[in-house]
């Protein structure tokens, strides 16, 4: 008995040791104080160039005395974790950024304000058809979007020149011929790379499996399941072998475009092609100036000559969490963002403005104008809540190319066993 | 050990309150006095039980109701209540990948533990053989070891074993290895194996004090003996050091058991339970279902089915270390 009480007393003293999963979740309703307002503002990482936002702030601020707005620029990184603990305590952000394949979970779970009848306020009738339907859940609209984007190849000008290459590859063929045009001018870099690919950067790779005819998964009534297997999709996982393996990139195998930052390798001056976001260019040229002027871009190619690869529409909503304390407040900034003034900015930054159809600020850059080009053939991941938990959690795809590139798995493998996977996650 | 410090504190309260009591005698007062005398102890005890249940005993109380909750980020925020019974249980117990994860766990823990534990104990005993400037020097570079922040020195390993840059790789072609762009974390064993390495790193310097100072316990006189007797160095380890360093030493190996077993930020920092789920523990499922899928009652019941897993790890340790204890009460 005494032995028994004693595994007791131990087993509650384990608990303690492993204990971390308590709740408690208590909403109250907005606070009418008056007095001085801090109005928190959480956007993205790249999302809004800072001239903007500065402006926004000091705006919104002139016009609105005694309240202050705590603007927080957060990573992406982590952010859904950091967006769930946020949302289900009692001092939520008052109004947060959220990328649109995000949005369902979190519009789905009712952490975020029902904007419905606020859209006529918020330039509704001019929304990014893409974003709007991200953030629509049951026929109400849970934010508004911001922007769009899209990746596109950036590429260094002087040396396609140098390497010979006249025009911009508009085929799969010819975009692995100016690979090895580029490898022989500059087989004298021993840090050269033609193209700089990480073996996780599966935005990348949605490209090459849509443009085989493939998809991610397909709707098997009302769930989602793996199509991985398919044929058309592991075409495009081999041609982003193919890739890999012709441009000879240093890149890790193991990870994703962020780690490290792919613009940081770009800005070193050794690379030649790198895949990815308008912001990531600005963040190169930030870091070495003298790409502003050898830089261009051209839309992801595809396996038909003379046409561009889909691409994934990336994007994000802006919303304003359940439990805000100043729900009165994040609406008028919302409104004054989703003004021509400030969608016009976001245009002329190089993304697709998410309140605004008027998109002529974009094409006035090289990058703006291949965006544009790609952007009508832009396309979004599965619409289902659950498709957050493949982005947060180890993602298959992730999985699935690292053990693929390695030669750790066959092609067949590698599909299948993401592909279970993927349609366990997208069914739990 | 707080509920026994507590019940040591206690005894001097009620043995010296009655004595000026029972001077006044009285029949009445004197049951009034002693009901109250029987009360004082508790009364004395109550905050900080009531402050050790509320701190401690509810999260624990949270977690294991939870695990009976179907609790998702939606109930989580409308404050809804939804009783699920076992089913959060079936799901996790039903799942293969739990038992392979559990076992990846248990054997990852083992290895680590046995390891640390030996390095440990070998400084320790090392320590006590070395000059004092020498053992000075040691216990500096242990302690700056053991004052880096977890994320400091997993990113510094990150970097030691990196596929392109790694120093480590370097070393080895320079040593005339076919080293040049190795990966080590290609498999769930690789990974885990150099994230052990850190865990151990990072374990010794705790390991190797505590048993530094049960070494130094040990009386001088029973090593000038064993020496007299002729006794090996290895006779008279066996023979004096074990005796008096084994309950400490179970002690620690018991406490490097639960930190271990729970490690979660090295392992998520370094590949996120990854290659393809390879280096995933429990900790790390823990959090893929609760904070990436906001499945909170699910990844409760993983909390709750670790306790009794580590409970049944720790059983023999536990009865001991109760045994002791009613020995010397």
């Amino acid at each position: 008995m005494k032995g028994l009480r004693g595994l007791a007393v131990g087993a509650a003293a384990l608990a303690v040791a492993v204990a971390g999963c308590g709740t408690s979740a208590s909403n109250t309703g907005t606070a009418g104080s008056s007095g001085p307002k801090t109005l928190t503002v959480w956007l993205m990482d790249g999302s809004a160039p800072t001239t903007l936002t500065d402006a926004l702030n000091k705006e919104f601020q002139d016009s609105n005395k005694d309240v202050t707005v705590k603007y927080e620029v957060q990573k992406w990184g982590g952010i859904q974790e950091k967006l769930t603990t946020a949302l289900t305590s009692d001092t939520p952000p008052d109004v947060i950024e959220l990328g649109n394949t995000q949005t369902p979970k979190f519009a789905s779970e009712g952490t975020l304000l029902d904007l419905t009848g606020d859209a006529s306020n918020l330039n509704g009738g001019e929304w990014l058809g893409g974003l709007k339907d991200s953030l629509t859940w049951e026929d109400k609209q849970y934010g508004l979007p911001f922007y769009a984007s899209n990746r596109t190849v950036i590429y260094r000008t002087d040396l396609f020149e140098a390497a010979g290459i006249t025009a911009p590859p508009t085929s799969n063929d010819e975009w692995l011929a100016a690979i090895e045009k580029l490898k022989t001018a500059n087989a004298a870099n021993p840090d050269f790379q033609a193209l700089y690919l990480p073996g996780q950067s599966w935005y990348t790779l949605l490209s090459f499996i849509w443009d085989q005819g493939g998809d991610v998964a397909k709707k098997d009534g009302d769930k989602f399941v793996g199509s991985l297997d398919s044929a058309q999709a592991k075409a495009g996982v081999d041609f982003y072998k193919k890739l890999v393996d012709a441009s000879g990139t240093k890149a890790p195998k193991d990870t994703d475009e962020a780690k490290p930052q792919q613009m940081e390798v770009f800005g070193t001056g050794n690379v030649a092609m790198m895949i990815g976001l308008p912001w990531e260019l600005g963040g190169a040229v930030k870091a070495n100036p003298d790409l502003e002027k050898k830089t261009s871009a051209f839309p992801i190619p595809s396996k038909t000559a003379g046409k561009s690869a889909p691409v994934f529409l990336g994007g994000s909503n802006l919303a304003i969490p359940a439990g805000s304390k100043n729900v009165d407040l994040a609406k008028s900034y919302l409104k004054l963002l989703s003004g021509k003034k400030y969608q016009d900015q976001l245009g002329a930054a190089g993304t697709v403005p998410g309140t605004s159809k008027d998109t002529a600020s974009l094409a006035s850059n090289p990058v703006g104008k291949a965006l544009a080009a790609s952007s009508a053939n832009g396309k979004v991941t599965p619409a289902t809540p659950k498709w957050a938990a493949v982005e947060a959690g180890q993602n298959p795809l992730k999985d699935m190319l690292t053990a693929y590139l390695t030669g750790a798995k066959s092609l067949d493998q590698a599909t299948g066993d993401a592909n279970t996977a993927l349609t366990a996650l997208l069914g739990g | 050990m707080t509920a026994v410090e507590t019940t040591d504190a206690a005894v001097p309260v009620r043995t010296s309150s009655p004595a000026p009591r029972r001077a006044v005698a009285g029949g009445a007062r004197r049951r009034r006095g002693s009901t109250f005398d029987r009360l004082l102890p508790y009364l004395l005890l109550a905050p900080a039980v009531i402050g050790i249940l509320w701190l401690i005993g509810f999260p624990v109380v949270s977690v294991v109701v939870t695990s009976f909750r179907k609790l998702d980020l939606g109930e989580l925020v409308r404050g809804q209540v939804v009783w699920v019974g076992l089913d959060n249980y079936a799901k996790v117990l039903s799942d293969p990948r739990f038992w392979e994860i559990t076992l990846r766990t248990v054997v990852f823990t083992a290895v680590v533990v046995a390891t640390s534990v030996v390095v440990g104990l070998v400084i320790a005993l090392l320590m006590r053989q070395l000059s004092t400037p020498v053992r000075i020097l040691l216990q500096v570079c242990m302690l700056l070891a053991w004052a880096m922040p977890i994320i400091a020195s997993t990113t510094v390993y990150q970097w030691i074993f990196d596929q392109q840059y790694g120093i480590l790789n370097k070393i080895l072609v320079k040593l005339g290895f076919d080293y040049a762009g190795h990966s080590w974390f290609s498999t769930g064993t690789a990974t885990l194996s150099v994230i052990g390495l850190l865990i151990v790193w990072q374990a010794i310097p705790f390991l190797a004090f505590s048993l530094y100072a049960g070494v130094i316990g040990v009386p001088a006189d029973l090593y000038e003996a064993a020496g007299i007797d002729g006794a090996t160095a290895w006779q008279t380890f066996r023979a004096v050091t074990w005796p008096e360093l084994k309950p400490l030493l179970m002690m620690v190996t018991f406490l490097s058991l639960l930190w271990d077993f729970k490690v979660f930020t090295q392992i998520w920092v370094f590949k996120e339970g990854g290659p393809s789920g390879g280096s995933t523990t429990l900790p790390v499922l823990q959090y893929l279902e609760g904070i990436s899928q906001s499945h909170f009652g699910v990844a409760a019941a993983v909390s709750v089915l670790m306790v009794v897993i580590l409970t049944l790890l720790t059983v023999s340790y536990l009865r001991k270390l109760l045994q002791t204890q009613e020995g010397k009460l």
